[in-house]
């Protein structure tokens, strides 16, 4: 569903993605794992057209996505969950949702999908009139992902979602991921907490200094294996 | 100060709260610019008075235009100003560097002044002055006739800007850039458009606000883009930077203050007293009237 193939992307004269190759498969749940500073981010504002790869491509079904504005890769289907959430913080939880449908013209599917939306997450219908800043972590968690939903996006990608929430409401944020992904929607997936990631993700990629240096499917390499590459990187020695 | 005096003051006062409507709309015009682009257009006024010069321009050929057309008038080349001014001042400058912009907008301000003295040399305009031979008398008090029309007008601009800002699809795209770029470019939200948009929206309210300074001092002159600059850079910053309620309020209460130091003081002075309330400002609320709490995460 999505190609990303030998994708380059600096900060001045730092590579922080050193030719990055992943495959997202369509309906499946893809997790992205690797240390912090591995390039996860980078990789997913590249996907979304915040930054600029200086090589390589980025295909949804066959058509290149390098070059088109943010707004046009939104049109075409992809909506990044940003990492630490980025809420319009004064702005109400309501008008959030608004903002995401921002492309969408039909004004009653519109309301048709906030009413899903608040269905999905009771929490922020009862907030629906709070300026989105004074909500909790894990309600703007809920925001973020609910948000970029409302723009229906074909592949919906997930920048460390569970960054800095309590255990419980963790476990609540991949159920809501996998329950996303029953209803058909393609994800792509970074997170620190692999053991998490795993009990959801169909495949997986681990990251290390700009580069994929593997790619796989949760069981095919021991999961203590995993967390060790994905918090520390790999061990230089042995 | 006897009973006389004190009607004069209070008359005084409500003569400048009515012209501070002038002031509150260049506020909000400094404040939203600042608020989407983290960015000081300093030649905000000039353009506004420069839009009211506009007006005058286009219906040149019209004798005694109606005050509605005038008014729309200078709304269109303030809207259009707006956009020149983006596209020349803010652009294609770096946006990294604060400095490069407030440059590019002093520069903007000379070349609008230099334009309005060299096309009239430099002799101020008659400009229309609306209802200006009416007069309502509440009791000892008088309200002048064009005062009151420029200060409905200015309130119906502020209304019509207020619903456009939190009504419609547009105002939740610019309060979204303002508040999140990467986060509204992620939306689908073009920071380009809301850019444009602002500064097109922004130009029409400074269009009108200089219109309505034409109106109620009855006459257009170059000299009033400076004091206009200096005013509603003021009013930006008690009205706390990027808060558009705090420039309404903080515009009525410099219109009225100014007024009432002008008859206590006498005009050379009236604005040396505004110059210490904005340093009261700076030293004991520099967030402005509304200064915020700090926001959460
Ligand atoms: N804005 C930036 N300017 C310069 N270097 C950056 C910037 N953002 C990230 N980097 C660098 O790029 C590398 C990858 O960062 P990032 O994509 O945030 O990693 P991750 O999300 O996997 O933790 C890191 O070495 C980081 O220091
Ligand atoms: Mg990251």
């Amino acid at each position: 569903m999505l190609d990303v193939s030998e994708l380059v992307t600096t900060y001045g004269k730092i590579e922080a993605l050193k030719g990055v190759s992943l495959h997202v498969a369509g309906g499946k749940i893809t997790c992205l794992l690797g240390p912090n500073g591995a390039g996860k981010t980078t990789l997913m504002m590249t996907i979304a057209g915040i930054l600029r790869p200086r090589r390589g491509s980025i295909k949804l079904e066959g058509a290149e996505l390098v070059g088109l504005s943010p707004a046009k890769i939104v049109s075409r289907g992809i909506a990044l969950v940003p990492e630490n959430r980025l809420v319009f913080p004064e702005m109400s939880v309501r008008e959030n949702l608004l903002a995401g449908a921002y492309q969408r013209r039909d004004k009653s599917e519109i309301a048709a999908d906030m009413e899903r939306m608040y269905a999905r997450f009771p929490q922020l219908k009862e907030r629906r009139e709070q300026l989105a800043g004074t909500l909790s972590g894990g309600e703007q968690q809920m925001l973020a992902v609910a948000r970029a939903l409302m723009s229906r996006p074909r592949v919906l990608l997930m920048d460390e979602p569970s960054l800095g929430l309590a255990p419980l409401i963790v476990a609540e944020i991949f159920d809501i991921v996998a329950a996303l992904n029953r209803d058909g929607t393609t994800m792509l997936l970074v997170e620190q907490n692999a053991h998490m990631a795993l009990k959801v993700a169909h495949q997986f990629f681990l990251m290390e200094q700009g580069r994929v240096t593997f790619q796989g499917t949760p069981g095919q390499l021991a999961e203590d294996e995993v967390i060790q590459r994905a918090y520390l990187g790999t061990r230089r020695a042995g | 100060m006897d009973l006389l005096d004190l009607i004069d003051a209070a008359q005084s006062v409500a003569d400048g709260l009515l012209f501070g409507s002038t002031y509150a709309l260049l506020g909000i015009g400094f404040t939203l610019i600042f608020g989407v682009m983290h960015k000081i257009n300093l030649s905000y006024a000039a353009a506004s008075i420069g839009a009211a010069y506009g007006s005058l321009l286009l219906l040149s050929g019209f004798t005694a235009a109606p005050a509605v057309i005038v008014f729309m008038a200078a709304a269109l080349c303030g809207g259009v100003i707006g956009a020149l001014v983006y596209f020349i001042g803010f652009k294609f400058i770096p946006v990294a560097n604060p400095l490069a912009t407030l440059m590019s907008t002093v520069g903007l301000l000379l070349l609008i002044d230099e334009i309005i003295v060299h096309t009239t040399e430099g002799v101020p305009l008659a400009y229309p002055a609306l209802y200006s031979d009416v007069v309502v008398r509440l009791g000892q008090f008088m309200l002048r006739g064009d005062l009151m029309f420029v200060f409905v007008l200015g309130c119906a601009c502020m209304v019509l800007f207020l619903l456009l800002l939190y009504r419609t699809r547009l105002g939740i795209a610019t309060r979204a850039v303002s508040q999140q770029p990467i986060a509204s470019q992620l939306c689908g939200i073009s920071i380009l458009q809301v850019n444009v948009l602002t500064f097109v929206v922004t130009g029409m309210l400074g269009g009108i606000a200089g219109a309505m300074s034409g109106a109620a001092i009855g006459m257009l002159s170059p000299l009033l883009a400076q004091p206009l600059t200096v005013k509603g850079l003021i009013v930006t910053v008690i009205g706390g930077l990027g808060s558009i309620p705090g420039a309404i309020i903080a515009g009525l209460i410099v219109g009225a203050l100014e007024s009432l130091f002008q008859f206590l003081r006498g005009v050379t002075e009236r604005d040396l007293y505004i110059m210490m309330l904005l340093f009261a400002f700076l030293v004991f609320r520099p967030g402005g009237i509304f200064a915020k709490a700090p926001g959460r995460d």
